[in-house]
């Protein structure tokens, strides 16, 4: 298929325990669109947007609840191809920020730390190419991952992306 | 000859003009280090330069391991889990027994 960013140009991570329902606006999460459908997550990028100490425990999870009904995308929030000539897709990945149903994230399949200071901190993750992640389907707990904040910490504003590229 | 380092992706921590985290979680400066993907449950792990045990790596598959004792057992790649039921979900969905959700 083709490589697509999913961006949020400005967030404050809200800090949730395993477990525990994400906070509306607080995360990211990635979804398959379809119970088929694969996805590969090639690059997370964090930039802190705080003007003061924010030190923030960021997690890249498997979520164990997966949300159901997602408010679409608002304004400073988009996923869209790299590639301005990709096709649209039939079942569209499913990126999302605030849902009807909370996802949670899940206690034991966490794949990433990421914790950085939102105060003028930068955190970046590449995947070599062929080792990247993998989601599958929509349902849990391969079907959904979710950029959030662990408990601890003051969560800072910041910007994000997400590389991803549905197979 | 393919060399292992290929299998390599790269962290950036970049708290050069942030104050940074407290000591023991990464302190202030610039941090890059490579990571692993372990083949066996896609956890992605951060290479200690310092470590002197030998890192987990299966032959079967050619790929990086992480220290999970199960994923050190046997030769059972994330990729081919997905594989298999990706097929799985695609059969079910030729014999309608799944409900696409919207």
């Amino acid at each position: 298929m083709a490589k697509r960013s999913f961006k949020v140009s400005t967030w404050t991570p809200v800090a949730v325990g395993d477990g525990a329902n994400f906070t509306d606006n607080g995360y990211m999460g990635l979804m398959g669109g379809s119970s088929t459908q694969r996805l590969t997550l090639i690059e997370f990028y964090m930039g802190g947007q705080a003007t003061a100490s924010a030190p923030t425990y960021m997690v890249l999870s498997r979520d164990s609840v997966v949300q159901a009904t997602p408010t679409a995308l608002a304004t400073g929030q988009s996923d869209a191809p790299l590639d301005p000539s990709t096709a649209a897709l039939a079942a569209p990945a499913v990126a999302f920020t605030a849902s009807t149903t909370k996802p949670q994230r899940s206690a034991t399949l966490g794949l990433l730390n990421l914790s950085f200071n939102a105060f003028g901190g930068i955190v970046r993750w590449v995947a070599a190419p062929g080792e990247e992640i993998g989601v599958l389907g929509n349902t849990a707990s391969l079907g959904e991952v979710s950029l959030s904040a662990y408990t601890g910490g003051t969560p800072g504003v910041m910007g994000a992306h997400i590389i991803y590229e549905p197979l | 000859m393919q060399s292992k380092r290929r299998h390599e992706g790269y962290l950036l921590i970049d708290h050069r003009n942030s104050p940074g985290l407290p000591g023991a979680l990464g302190g202030t400066g610039i941090f890059e280090s490579a990571t692993i993907t372990c083949a066996h449950c896609h956890v992605v792990v951060v290479l200690n330069p310092d470590r002197s045990r030998a890192r987990g790596y299966c032959a079967r598959c050619d790929h990086y391991v992480c220290d999970n004792p199960g994923c050190n057992a046997e030769c059972l790649p994330m990729n081919q889990i997905l594989d298999e039921l990706q097929e799985e979900a695609v059969r079910e969905l030729q014999r309608g027994s799944i409900i696409l959700k919207e």
